[in-house]
């Protein structure tokens, strides 16, 4: 891609083309190239043959778990219910999209418009990774089918899996709708993305609501198993908190882990607006990480002190859990810390890296790991187990990447429809939408104005 | 027109918090039993491991044949547990000790408080008033949360099939037996009478009496009568538990009072968090600018 | 109490008796031999060497506990059975009830709560403790199933016996 665009293409980055001619949809889907040249510049990436060895295993055995059943495509263990599919698809995938609230509440609530050029990759980020963690649990459940079920055949509303059921599919057409903004503008459909804009404040308080109850509510799943989680993963005061406050800054990181690898692998497609508000974006970001991290740090400590659970630290367990504190949350926030401080880009970056796994990794002991560990063996999870969890993380790049590709995410849409901003400019003080909602015609008017 | 905003993000925030309610709904109170509830005294000291109570149990619940005979004592080698094909097993332990070794019958101890029900997200269980925890396959999505949630680890799962794969565990024979007033089958076949079928509460008291009237034979505890709050099988040991498979570790608190932390929380949640933060936003909207200050932490203040 | 009721009582309620042989002990006739689990559908009934055990114990009371012979033996139930006479029922059928666990049984036990004896074992449990329980304590005697009742087709296919020798489940784990 780099290499055509040195050679003259144009980026596909606004309704119409060079010659002024509007651009029709397969156009925009190929990125303005012809299909010949698609094919060609697919080819030429290689990350697009590791992907293409993923799935040619993959898809196949992905396929079979719903031909053979769970038998044969995963553990099928009684003793550890919940393998890889939902202990990193599902518990993993979540905390790691609490991103979209986070910016939501941030550009949104808090009025931080200087945080609005990464918004709308936090809101993708929530979006995919809420989505994909779904899409693992149909690949989990025994009859993915009658996944509906708890929302309109039988409703056990004592279960915290039924909060959490309701909640993520909530939350999930919440940020379906806060997502299609970038849709709409995409696709040419300006009544849409307004509509939209007039229930952002709505949208965004739901998604603070929502995604405090999920993120905890998935912490809150394991006081169900009081003496199979072992005790320093496990507290049942504190344990909601510590898969809220852990959720916050792994969103966070995400973030700039995703913003980090789209700049260098996707450069072509950030215009300056993104370029030149990243790293200021990421240091904020990183801010706000470490504040969390430090929550977390604290009230994992005190989740220990309160239940006096110290003498477990001095056991392989207690090693272990040791490893997931100091590099998972205390290095990465000594990093994050000293590189917002030095305004040392890398080192944020690292950090944030480093958050990111801790994250996955404390989710992974809680529900796979450390769980049941008074049994005498662990579960290995069978390459086929395996093989399908790492496709679905595949497929999960690809379609980030396929969206990146297209929809002003990265980049501003320019609009020259000149009627647009006639009409915005002509209902909003008619509507009274101006008072009604400030800062979504604010900015609305802002993303209109011509470059 | 603030206020259209606020009525907004309040009519949100009404509408979850009327949903919230439901999710709290039984989670309080503590529930001792029902009072004519069945129960099963399982007396470790005379079972002899004839793996009887195994074949009833199959028979009865038309489960597959077995991968071996109900003769094979060489099963006896490993502890097993409970499955989708088998939903009771007996155990050996102290195969070294003196007094010869200890059999365990492992199978649904029918919680008071069953943790599989409470944990069930389309409410597929339910506990009868016979004593019984049964449960409705057909609306069982397969999440497996109960087996997670399950102190003792009994409920499996038909991870075999393909189109109709389901949890499964034992049930009393409810439907068969239980319903009519009958013993489970593994209650009737039992040669050494090691499971005695009864009211819980008469099979407490006959308990304590076996214990009274036999001190070196029995330890002085009822396993069942209190553990997670209380359970229909009870058992009785010569042995400390531990050592034949018990976890001594639960609580005499239900399951559900570990989760009531959270549950607790949600109405909370729901009905002050549209307030905060639409408050905040309406606050945050004359501070222009609104540059400088870390926003982000004001997040993590629950 | 007369020895004759005793004797009619025992001869009815264990069945099959083929042989009567006086017997010094208790001045009453008993049985050489009885037949036992004669309704069974998983094992076949057998003969149960009565003479035999009677040599070889020389009590009675060993098995008929308070019934005949030598009376109250256990400590326990001595509390208050110290001076009780022998009870008209010396068989075991005629106190333990084949079907303890009826619905009958357990509501007429639920609803009398002063009832002091509310752990009588059933029939089956009272006679498998008895003989199981010596034999393992003397060392002597069968204690596998098919030692004394051996099994009839239904058993076999009860106890799924073809399947002997297959790989037992922990075998086949992962």
């Amino acid at each position: 891609m780099k290499n055509m665009i040195k050679h003259g293409l144009a980026v596909v980055d606004s309704p119409y083309d060079e010659s002024g001619k509007k651009r029709t949809v397969v156009q925009k889907l190929l990125l303005g190239l012809t299909p010949s040249q698609y094919l060609l510049q697919a080819f030429r990436n290689p990350f697009n043959w590791i992907l293409a060895a993923i799935f040619a295993v993959g898809i196949p055995i992905l396929l079979g778990r719903f031909v053979f059943g769970l038998a044969w495509a995963t553990s099928g263990s009684n003793d550890y219910p919940w393998g890889l599919f939902l202990g990193f698809g599902l518990f993993a995938m979540v905390p790691l999209s609490s991103s979209g609230f986070q910016l939501g509440t941030a550009c949104e609530i808090f009025g931080r418009h200087d945080l609005e050029p990464i918004e709308r990759l936090a809101l993708l980020n929530g979006l995919l990774g809420y989505f994909f963690a779904v899409v693992y649990l149909l690949a989990d459940l025994g009859q993915p089918w009658r996944l509906p079920y708890p929302m309109v055949v039988s409703f056990g509303p004592a279960a915290v899996l039924f909060l959490v059921a309701w909640h993520v599919a909530t939350y999930l057409s919440v940020q379906v709708a806060e997502v299609s903004t970038a849709f709409f503008e995409w696709i040419g459909f300006p009544a849409g993305k307004r509509g939209v804009r007039r229930i952002t404040l709505g949208l965004t308080v739901s998604g603070i609501i929502l995604s405090t109850l999920h993120q905890g509510a998935l912490g809150a799943l394991f006081t169900y198993a009081p003496g199979k989680v072992h005790p320093l993963w496990y507290s049942s005061s504190f344990q909601w908190l510590h898969f809220f406050v852990s959720s916050l800054p792994g969103g966070l990181c995400m973030v700039i882990t995703v913003s980090t690898i789209a700049s260098k692998f996707m450069g072509w497609r950030t215009d300056r607006r993104f370029k030149e508000a990243l790293d200021r974006c990421t240091v904020t970001l990183a801010k706000g990480a470490c504040m969390g991290i430090a929550t977390y740090i604290t009230i994992k400590l005190i989740g220990i002190a309160h239940d006096n659970k110290w003498s477990y630290l001095d056991s392989g367990w207690g090693q272990w859990f040791m490893l997931e504190i100091i590099v998972g949350f205390m290095l990465p926030l000594v990093l994050m810390t000293y590189g917002v401080h030095t305004r040392k880009m890398g080192v944020i970056r690292l950090g944030a890296f480093a958050t990111v796994f801790g994250v996955v990794l404390n989710r992974v002991n809680t529900a796979i790991i450390t769980f049941n560990w008074k049994l005498p063996e662990r579960e290995i999870p069978p390459w086929r187990e395996v093989v399908i969890s790492l496709t679905i993380f595949a497929i999960y790049i690809v379609v980030y990447r396929f969206i990146l590709y297209r929809l002003p995410i990265l980049y501003k849409w320019r609009q020259q429809e000149e009627e647009v901003t006639v009409t915005e400019a002509v209902t909003a003080p008619a509507a009274g939408r101006r008072e009604a909602s400030p800062v979504a015609v604010a900015s609305y008017s802002k993303m209109t104005k011509l470059d | 027109m603030k206020r259209r905003n606020f009525l907004k993000a309040c009519l949100i925030g009404g509408t979850t918090i009327a949903m919230g309610k439901t999710n709290k709904g039984w989670a309080s109170g503590s529930f001792e039993g029902y009072p004519e509830s069945m129960g099963v005294l399982v007396d470790t000291t005379r079972c002899i491991g004839c793996r009887s109570c195994e074949a009833a149990c199959n028979k009865e619940q038309k489960l597959p044949e077995p991968d071996t005979s109900f003769d094979d004592k060489s099963v006896f080698e490993e502890p097993r547990r409970p499955t989708a094909k088998a939903y009771t097993v007996v155990n050996q332990y102290e195969k070294e000790k003196p007094g010869g070794p200890v059999y365990r019958k492992v199978q649904c101890n029918h919680c008071n408080e069953p943790a599989c029900l409470t944990s069930c997200f389309v409410n597929a269980y339910t506990k009868t008033k016979e004593g019984a925890v049964i449960y409705n396959s057909k609306v069982c999505v397969g999440c497996r949360n109960c087996m997670i949630a399950c102190p003792f680890n009994v409920p499996g799962y038909d991870y075999e099939s393909v189109t109709n794969p389901v949890i499964k565990k034992c049930i009393l024979c409810y439907d068969t037996r239980l319903k009519v007033g009958k013993p489970p089958a593994c209650v009737d076949i039992c040669p050494q009478e090691a499971l005695t079928f009864g009211h819980r509460a008469d099979l407490i008291k006959i308990a304590h009496e076996r214990i009274r009237s036999n001190p070196d034979r029995y330890l002085d505890h009822v396993y069942g009568e209190k553990e997670v709050g209380g359970t229909s099988w009870l058992y009785l040991s010569g042995t400390e538990f531990d050592k034949i498979g018990f976890d001594p570790s639960l609580s005499n608190d239900p399951i559900i009072s570990n989760v009531k932390d959270f549950l607790g929380m949600v109405p909370m949640v729901l009905s002050i968090w549209p307030a905060l933060f639409s408050g905040i936003h309406l606050l945050s909207k004359h501070d222009s600018g609104g540059e400088g200050h870390d926003t982000e932490s004001k997040e993590e203040e629950p | 109490m007369s020895s004759y009721k005793h004797l009619i009582v025992a001869a009815l309620s264990l069945g099959a008796i083929s042989v009567f042989t006086p017997l010094a002990a208790q001045c009453a006739a008993v049985p050489d031999s009885v037949t036992l689990n004669q309704n069974g559908t998983l094992y076949k009934p057998f003969a149960f060497n009565h003479a035999k055990h009677i040599q070889q114990l020389k009590e009675c009371a060993g098995c008929h506990h308070h019934t005949t012979g030598t009376l109250v033996l256990d400590p326990e139930c001595a509390r208050c059975h110290q001076n009780s006479s022998p009870t008209a029922v010396v068989s075991c059928k005629g106190c333990h009830s084949a079907k303890p666990f009826s619905p009958e049984t357990l509501a007429e036990k639920h609803a009398d709560k002063q009832r002091y004896h509310k752990d009588k074992m059933g029939l089956k449990g009272a006679m498998h403790q008895s003989c199981i329980g010596c034999h393992q304590k003397e060392g002597a005697g069968p204690v596998g199933c098919q030692e004394c009742h051996p099994r009839t087709e239904a058993g076999e296919a009860f106890n799924s016996s073809s399947r002997l020798g297959a790989k037992p489940a922990h075998a086949k784990k992962h």
